[in-house]
């Protein structure tokens, strides 16, 4: 933590790694995260997305986590898994890396904003269909927050950074707080399928009252957090209304896991009001109306000239 | 595993240097670490020099926060420590077994069965924290911040598989010359704790040195009465001194 992260990998640089000699080109950079950089590189002609670590034990346990999650894979399933390796910076020091799919997508709030937010329930339904796959293997996918998960077209979700991943019954490892079931004096910090459901429903909020969150978070005083806070602003917002019953059971930690949470989401997809049709704007029914009115001047005006 | 954490605004000015007593912790087998806690300016330049000094002696982390990170910033700490614990007595095991020197020299593969075991550890060992809080005036506005932090810390910890325990101390004491005052003893939950500083005078010096001293002592004389092993600190007992 005194350390901050320099390293800094430009691109159309070439890098090695150092045990298994794999070679990779340098794109871009696509992000940073708690504990590493994420970078876009290409290797005979594919594009991947490499983590470079600052710390070898830090970046190996999540490698640790990936590989045990490749293993309760079913085959024929793409591997998320590509190469783990060293590499020597431009500072000449080590850095460890790992070599993940690269998945082209978005951030879900940019996603929504740019394609509507009538694609926000089946974007939930994936993301809760992710989570029910690390729940039914045993892991509880920790650090949940609008920046991990990546959408992609038609709505396809991938989750990214397994920093915070960890298995049922321990510690979470890596959190964000305002997504955190601990800061909201909403339960413990162990890793349940309910505590993923919990940060699931303030992504939710944070998708669409970002502002109001915001607020709460700056407002309210550590003890006076609470689900009930949260569960005022469901309330008082007409797009998170329709699935405030299902928000209060995730917050309350009422699902068994993903799968039993998915279920219920479902079953909310089908009714009407979830997928509010856009009511008609305001000023839409203004120009109605005020049309109206001139087609009835003009008739008493026609009608009187006429006789 | 015996961790002391300071948090603290400022430099301290009166007895031994919190350096050499944050040395004396670290022969003793316990880190320290150290946040500085900003409000509006800085801790100046050499309050930002000493509490870097100290976490270096004390063979923990130091870090610069303002209030509001102060939780995140604590837990994250304390959790990085443990780790860094597990990680030093496994590496002074590895250099005997293959007389390498880091796990980072090792291929990842092999890496990887050292690294599992490392998280095992850090999650089941036991572990006591002891926070020591600078109470001095320019802290009075900070503490109820403080407060947060440990209350966060313990959630944090509650959630290990390990015994977690932390006690709490500030200073300086009172006037007869106190150098820190034991707010809370070991315990393993805050049920029902709300104010864990009672009304507190403020006094004018930072014995930052004798305070830590003070609680190395703590932990030495707690260590007496607990000579018969816990058995969730088996396994640590073999690599740790």
């Amino acid at each position: 933590m005194t350390t901050s992260f320099k390293v800094d990998l430009r691109r159309g640089m070439m890098v090695t790694g150092k045990w298994k000699q794999g070679r990779y080109r340098v794109e871009r950079l696509l992000g940073e995260g708690a504990n590493g950089k994420v970078y876009l590189v290409q290797r005979d002609r594919s594009w991947y997305a490499m983590k470079l670590g600052i710390d070898a034990l830090d970046l190996q346990s999540e490698v640790n986590v990936l590989q045990s999650i490749a293993k309760q894979k079913q085959h024929g399933q793409e591997s998320y898994l590509f190469d783990v390796d060293d590499l020597y910076g431009p500072d000449g020091r080590e850095y460890p890396f790992y070599v993940m799919r690269y998945v082209l997508g978005s951030k879900t709030d940019d996603f929504l904003k740019r394609q509507g937010a009538e694609w926000f329930p089946l974007v939930g339904l994936n993301l809760l269909g992710k989570l029910a796959k690390l729940h039914q293997a045993g892991w509880v996918f920790g650090d949940l927050k609008v920046e991990n998960v990546l959408v992609a077209d038609y709505g396809h979700v991938e989750l990214v950074d397994y920093g915070g991943v960890t298995a049922v019954g321990k510690s979470i490892r890596q959190f964000t707080e305002i997504y955190d079931r601990g800061y909201w004096n909403g339960g413990s910090r162990s890793a349940d399928p309910q505590y993923d459901l919990f940060s699931f429903a303030v992504l939710c909020i944070q998708l669409h009252e970002p502002k109001r969150l915001q607020h709460l978070t700056v407002e309210l005083l550590p003890q006076n957090r609470s689900v009930g806070e949260l569960m005022q602003i469901v309330e008082n917002s007409p797009a998170l209304k329709p699935v405030a019953g299902w928000l209060q059971r995730a917050f309350a930690g009422q699902f068994a896991d993903a799968g039993d949470a998915s279920a219920a989401w479902r079953s909310l997809m089908h009714r009407r009001d979830t997928h509010r049709s856009s009511s008609t704007p305001f000023w839409l029914k203004g120009l109605a109306a005020a049309s109206a009115v001139l087609l009835g001047i003009s008739v008493y005006w026609l009608l009187r000239n006429l006789m | 595993m015996k961790q002391i954490l300071l948090i603290t605004d400022g430099c301290s000015n009166v007895g031994l240097s919190p350096v050499v007593a944050a040395a004396h912790a670290q022969s003793e087998g316990i880190s320290v670490n150290v946040v500085g806690v900003l409000d509006h300016g800085d801790v100046g330049e050499l309050g930002a020099a000493e509490i870097d000094e100290i976490a270096r002696a004390g063979g923990g982390l130091s870090r610069m926060v303002n209030m509001r990170q102060l939780s995140q910033t604590v837990q994250m700490m304390t959790r990085k420590t443990v780790v860094q614990t597990i990680q030093l007595a496994v590496q002074k095991e590895l250099k005997q077994v293959l007389g390498n020197a880091s796990i980072e020299a090792l291929p990842p593969e092999k890496r990887s069965d050292v690294v599992r075991v490392i998280d095992e550890l850090g999650e089941t060992s036991r572990l006591q924290v002891a926070l020591l809080i600078d109470a001095s005036a320019s802290m009075k506005p900070k503490l109820a911040a403080v407060e947060d932090a440990i209350h966060d810390l313990m959630l944090s910890l509650q959630a290990r598989q390990g015994k977690s325990e932390i006690s709490v101390f500030h200073f300086p004491g009172s006037r007869h010359g106190d150098d820190c005052i034991l707010d809370l003893d070991w315990t393993s939950h805050l049920n029902g704790v709300h104010a864990i500083f009672p009304k507190l005078q403020m006094g004018g010096t930072t014995p930052t040195g004798p305070a830590i001293m003070h609680i190395v002592d703590f932990y030495r004389k707690g260590d007496y009465g607990r000579q018969s092993r816990d058995e969730t600190d088996g396994m640590m007992s073999d690599y740790v001194v």
